[in-house]
């Protein structure tokens, strides 16, 4: 026997648009999305009594058994693959920049963590005002990457010392340059990038600006204003006016007769040292309390809320006000960055320092004297960074210096882990070949393996980190607790 | 008045970090946290208390959910659940 399915019809016919139209779709940044919620909502106050007594007894002991069990001590589970090693996933540079012997001055991530930016300009003093200096960035999830070929090139007629991407819209990126300006870059733009510069005024920094932050608004809604620290000892606030201009909102000055001496400290001669600002951290905590750190040495403690004036006004059209409120114990050469830890519960704000004396110092906001202090090298360190996610690790740059070979650690990216030593760095990277100094290094806080480190050879080099330099232990913080109280006993 | 003390009675307890009560509809009542973290939590554990429940049952159909804990790396999340409402308690326990 045989079947056959009866004839079907089929027909052909093609179908083509032959007007298009095209749209983009971008969500815009959401409003706070918490609403509150009423606490008079239709309930019955009995029925919630007589549930809560129900279970109460039940979840008691629930709670107790837990407090005193031991089931789970040392119980471990691995939902991601452990990466042992850390490797360098990529070393960036642009050519053109390399070939005029130009320095990586400073890197940065942006918002959504796919993105790094670096500065080419020089560290090494001299007067290159007038040399050209460039912007690149790589976006590092595009296929195609090409490390030698940077996604974008800004060209810049002063060296840039510092970037900055804005916390959160991706494209906008400030930078201080040698000659004291701050300039804001928008890469998305594909012709003139710059939408916001300081221009040289009364107001500008008469040195370079070594380090530029934006800082969230009064609303904290928006983060549109920019600060920027100089070796003219100046700390300034910046606003956007209309026509792309920078206009100083607030300023700050930072005078040696002005720095509050502690008792404990009186042996320190603060009449000659200088005080030009290099870097500056801003607490997690209080978003009013940064420390700088200054040429002379020292970290001070300072308010965004100070009022007295400054002692030495220089003519601003904002009067400058000093900011410090406590000045911690020195490091034998200027200290070149702090950082402040994104952890910690308690008034005890924790801090790093590191300097030419090749020592990092763990300081915490309420004593004059640090809590601990590591010699990590004979050279010189150009950055500090805390993790942010494990509140034990910190990375440190270095290079330069001169070196006696027997406490050298080779390499110059070191990453320290409290829990393994209190000592000596967990793990040390070298970064380019022959003795070039690391200037900057950044942390990726969305894609938290990736570490950025920039040197002197003109190279940025990405970092992915090992797993145990990324995940966050489970007695992590009251270790670190422990760490800070221990010491100031 | 005897709510409030009953739950702080279980928010005193030793390594306790947060306290909530959520309604059936996954609306919190009562809470030692703050408005966002409240509503993260509510949302996401209403819905894992349903699922939970609804694979007890069908698992056997006599049977019925009567607690529920998640143990994580940081804490442990106890859930007692009822027709009505929804008690949250989040401990860290001390190792």
């Amino acid at each position: 026997k045989s079947c056959q399915t009866g004839k079907i019809s089929t027909a052909e016919t093609a179908v083509q648009s032959h007007t298009s139209r095209d749209a983009g779709v971008q969500t815009d940044q959401s409003k706070d999305a918490a609403q509150e919620f009423q606490q008079e909502v239709q309930m019955d106050y009995a029925s919630l009594l007589s549930f809560l007594r129900r279970v109460e007894g039940a979840v008691i002991k629930e709670l107790n058994k837990n407090w005193k069990s031991r089931a789970f001590d040392g119980f471990e589970v691995n939902w991601t693959d452990q990466n042992e090693t850390v490797l360098c996933l990529h070393t960036l540079s642009y050519p053109e920049a390399q070939d005029q012997n130009l320095q990586v001055t400073s890197v940065s991530w942006n918002a959504t963590g796919s993105v790094v930016a670096c500065s080419y300009g020089r560290l090494d003093g001299g007067d290159w005002s007038t040399e050209k200096s460039y912007v690149c960035t790589w976006n590092l999830d595009r296929r195609g990457l090409n490390p030698q070929r940077p996604d974008l090139v800004v060209d810049v007629p002063s060296s840039v010392m510092c970037l900055a991407f804005h916390p959160s819209r991706p494209s906008l990126i400030a930078g201080g340059l040698f000659s004291g300006e701050l300039v804001v870059w928008d890469t998305s733009r594909t012709e003139d990038p710059v939408i916001r510069r300081t221009g040289m005024t009364e107001d500008t920094h008469t040195d370079p600006v070594y380090q530029v932050n934006w800082l969230p608004d009064s609303k904290r809604r928006s983060h549109d204003r920019l600060l920027s620290v100089s070796t003219d000892g100046k700390i300034l606030v910046w606003r956007e006016e209309r026509d792309g201009r920078l206009a100083l909102a607030e300023g700050f000055a930072v005078v040696a007769q002005q720095v509050p001496r502690s008792a404990q400290l009186r042996k320190f001669s603060w009449g000659e040292a200088a005080v030009g600002v290099t870097s500056l951290s801003f607490s997690h905590f209080d978003p009013r309390v940064f420390v700088v750190g200054v040429e002379g040495g020292f970290s001070l403690k300072c308010s965004m809320a100070a009022e007295r004036p400054a002692l030495q006004q220089t003519g601003t059209s904002v009067p400058l006000r000093a900011p410090a409120e406590l000045a911690f114990s020195p490091h034998g050469g200027p200290v070149y960055s702090v950082s402040c830890s994104p952890f910690h519960r308690q008034v005890l704000n924790l801090f790093l320092s590191c300097g030419t004396d090749g020592q990092v110092h763990l300081h915490s906001m309420l004593q004059p004297q640090p809590l601990l202090s590591l010699q990590l090298s004979k050279k010189y360190l150009f950055c500090v960074r805390w993790s942010p996610v494990r509140p034990l690790v910190f990375a440190a740059a270095s290079g330069e210096g001169n070196c006696n070979k027997c406490l050298c650690f080779t390499g110059d990216v070191h990453l320290f882990d409290f829990e393994k030593s209190a000592q000596k760095p967990a793990l040390s990277m070298k970064q380019a070949a022959g003795e070039r100094p690391v200037y900057s290094l950044e942390f990726n806080t969305k894609q938290t393996r990736l570490l950025a480190a920039g040197d002197a050879a003109g190279a940025v080099r990405v970092w992915q980190l090992s797993s145990d330099f990324t995940e966050q232990g489970p007695r992590e913080m009251s270790h670190l607790e422990q760490l800070a109280g221990e010491i100031t006993d | 008045a005897e709510v409030e003390e009953t739950l702080k009675r279980i928010q005193g307890h030793k390594g306790v970090i947060a306290t909530m009560v959520i309604n059936a509809e996954g609306i919190p009542i009562r809470t030692t946290l703050d408005n966002s973290a409240t509503l993260q939590y509510a949302g996401l554990l209403h819905q894992l208390t349903m699922k939970a429940r609804s694979t007890v049952r069908d698992i056997d159909p006599q049977n019925d959910l009567t607690f529920l804990r998640i143990r994580s790396k940081k804490h442990e999340i106890m859930i007692a659940p009822d027709k009505e409402y929804l008690l949250i308690v989040v401990q860290n326990p001390c190792e």
